[in-house]
């Protein structure tokens, strides 16, 4: 039996679901990379109209996307300093000194 | 002096009284125990005493010490460093450590344990580590023996092989350029008897076939030589040497893939690779784990170092780390499929050197312009590597090997390429990886831009060769 393409609607749901674990990492560089990653690797297969490709591809990705979504929660738990590129938040002072 | 004396112990038996005297007036006690007039006595400051700032509470403490954890987001600001040191090590990918991470939780069984559930799932999920590892190189399974890392499979490798061969052949090629494990290795076998040829290499850093066929002797056992240089990035042409070794019956082929594998193509049929190290933390994988690559057909039969159970093909007995064997086997995967990676690596590294060189003059390029583009060995020249290095606090680099980091002496590998001392004093390493993006780049040159040029202003030297004088021609006085 041929394998039955996954519809449009459901790519776009894993790209957008992968997208968002992806910037759930909390450290820069993690979080760069599986942004742009994302973002190619759904980018190379938008116009693909082979079947088995494209099932492949879903199949693939999901299993990814759980992976990620793990990698981002252990990532959070033992977070650092943020990257001196990164955007540093306000120093604050004290109200009274 | 007597009467000093005494009249110092009549004092404190009277302050000795007086205390007693107090405690016994206040039996209830309170937090703060005001000390009494007679009980004041005038005493030299020590020493050591810094005047106000000795000891002054900072502002975030609050009036209180805190001990606030190493962690983001506390109320100390503090912003990590780039890291642009990817030959010392690279960060675990987080999908290595997902695969990993039940191997250090739920299924803990020995990989050995022939008789239970446990062991099966664990010796499967190794076997699944060492298929990965070996379709990266191009091997066969069977022939991957896992090792604690790189330093490992060189010394087992070198030693053994030329060990094993001892009877009839007593000569080793290696080159000048090796990292500093081969050339112990190689030490070593001086000692016990062995004749080792250190080949020199060409000032772009590659090897000259010539000399390497003009030193081959009927009694040469191994070749062993870097694929791709971890100083400079100098790759070896490989193929070349593979096939010139392939005329010469006997010799073994031995290369150190540590920066190689994963970041660019290595297949080991091709070149005719006999023996192959390989490491875990260069390709995104877990440290503490490498692999050897050693052929089963032509046999390459070697002495092994580690004794014991027979496991690994008797060449390395011991209990393999499960964990870290599947995180070699999953980094090796994903090296494998991120082909992506390469072209990547090569923009940022074109970035970085245009951007330096478009600001800064007088940098040279170390060794092969044509390496692997993920390691750029610059000079800055009348510039001291290690101030250099100072300065650039919020830049995570180093100016050579992280082995000799700890030193000041100039790196080896760059004076076998022939660079002056001063040039090979003012090296600069930067490792891009997967994991490095553009702004990194960009804050990284500008930071190094300004360094730069701040020391050179400072620098005599600078002031002398913007007057048209030629450093070289100084004669220095001896003092």
């Amino acid at each position: 039996m041929a394998a039955t393409a996954p519809s449009k609607q459901a790519i776009l749901n894993l790209y957008g679901s992968t997208l968002r674990a992806s910037r759930a990492f909390s450290s820069y560089n993690f979080r760069q990379y599986f942004v742009r990653r994302t973002r190619g690797v759904f980018q190379e297969i938008k116009d693909e109209k082979d079947a088995g490709k494209l099932r492949a591809f879903y199949d693939e990705k999901t299993k990814e996307l759980e992976v990620l979504k793990r990698s981002a929660i252990v990532n959070q738990l033992y977070g650092g300093w943020k990257l001196v590129v990164e955007k540093q938040q306000p120093s604050r002072e004290r109200a009274d000194s | 002096m007597l009467s000093r004396l005494s009249g110092n112990a009549a004092r404190r038996a009277a302050l000795r009284s007086a205390a007693s005297r107090l405690t016994a007036a206040e039996a209830r006690r309170s937090f703060v125990q005001p000390s009494q007039a007679d009980r004041a006595s005038v005493v030299d400051v020590p020493s050591t005493y810094q005047e106000d700032a000795f000891f002054a509470p900072r502002a975030d403490m609050l009036g209180f010490k805190l001990e606030l954890p190493q962690r983001g987001n506390s109320l100390t600001e503090q912003a990590r460093p780039i890291y642009l040191d990817m030959q010392a090590t690279t960060p675990v990918d987080p999908r290595v450590l997902d695969a990993m991470l039940p191997y250090l939780t739920d299924q803990y069984g020995n990989p050995h344990s022939r008789t239970h559930a446990y062991g099966w799932e664990a010796e499967k999920a190794v076997e699944e580590g060492r298929a990965h590892v070996a379709a990266l190189i191009g091997a066969d399974p069977k022939d991957i023996v896992f090792t604690s890392g790189a330093t490992e499979s060189n010394n087992m490798i070198i030693k053994g092989i030329a060990r094993f061969n001892k009877d009839r052949k007593k000569h080793v090629i290696t080159t000048q350029t090796e990292h500093k494990c081969v050339l112990d290795s190689c030490r070593k076998l001086q000692e016990e008897g062995f004749e080792v040829t250190y080949l020199p290499v060409q000032s772009n850093g590659v090897v000259d076939l010539k000399e390497l066929e003009a030193a081959i002797r009927p009694d040469t056992s191994l070749v062993s030589i870097m694929t791709v240089n971890n100083e400079t990035g100098v790759i070896q042409p490989m193929k070349e040497i593979g096939s010139l070794l392939r005329k010469h019956r006997g010799i073994h082929f031995h290369t150190d893939g540590a920066q190689a594998a994963g970041k660019i193509s290595v297949d080991v049929n091709e070149m005719n690779i006999d023996a192959m190290s390989l490491s875990g933390h260069k390709i995104y994988g877990p440290k503490g784990i490498g692999a050897a690559y050693v052929r089963r057909r032509p046999r390459v039969r070697l002495e092994p170092i580690i004794n014991g159970g027979g496991q690994e093909r008797g060449l390395r007995s011991g209990t393999l780390p499960t964990a870290l064997a599947v995180g070699l086997g999953e980094a090796a995967r994903i090296a494998k499929l991120e082909m992506r990676d390469h072209a990547r690596v090569k923009s940022l590294s074109d970035r970085l050197i245009n951007k330096i060189n478009a600001q800064v003059e007088h940098v040279v390029r170390n060794g092969d312009v044509n390496g692997y583009p993920g390691c750029v060995n610059l000079s800055f020249a009348y510039v001291e590597g290690e101030s250099l290095l100072m300065a650039l606090k919020d830049i995570a680099l180093s100016s050579g090997s992280a082995c000799t980091s700890a030193s000041l002496e100039p790196s080896y590998v760059l004076r076998a390429l022939g660079a002056a001392e001063d040039m090979a004093h003012s090296s600069l390493r930067f490792g891009i990886g997967r994991f490095t993006t553009e702004a990194e780049i960009d804050f990284v040159v500008d930071k190094i831009v300004a360094v730069v040029q701040r020391l050179r202003d400072m620098s005599p030297l600078w002031e002398m060769v913007q007057e048209g004088i030629d450093i070289s021609t100084i004669n220095w006085a001896q003092h």
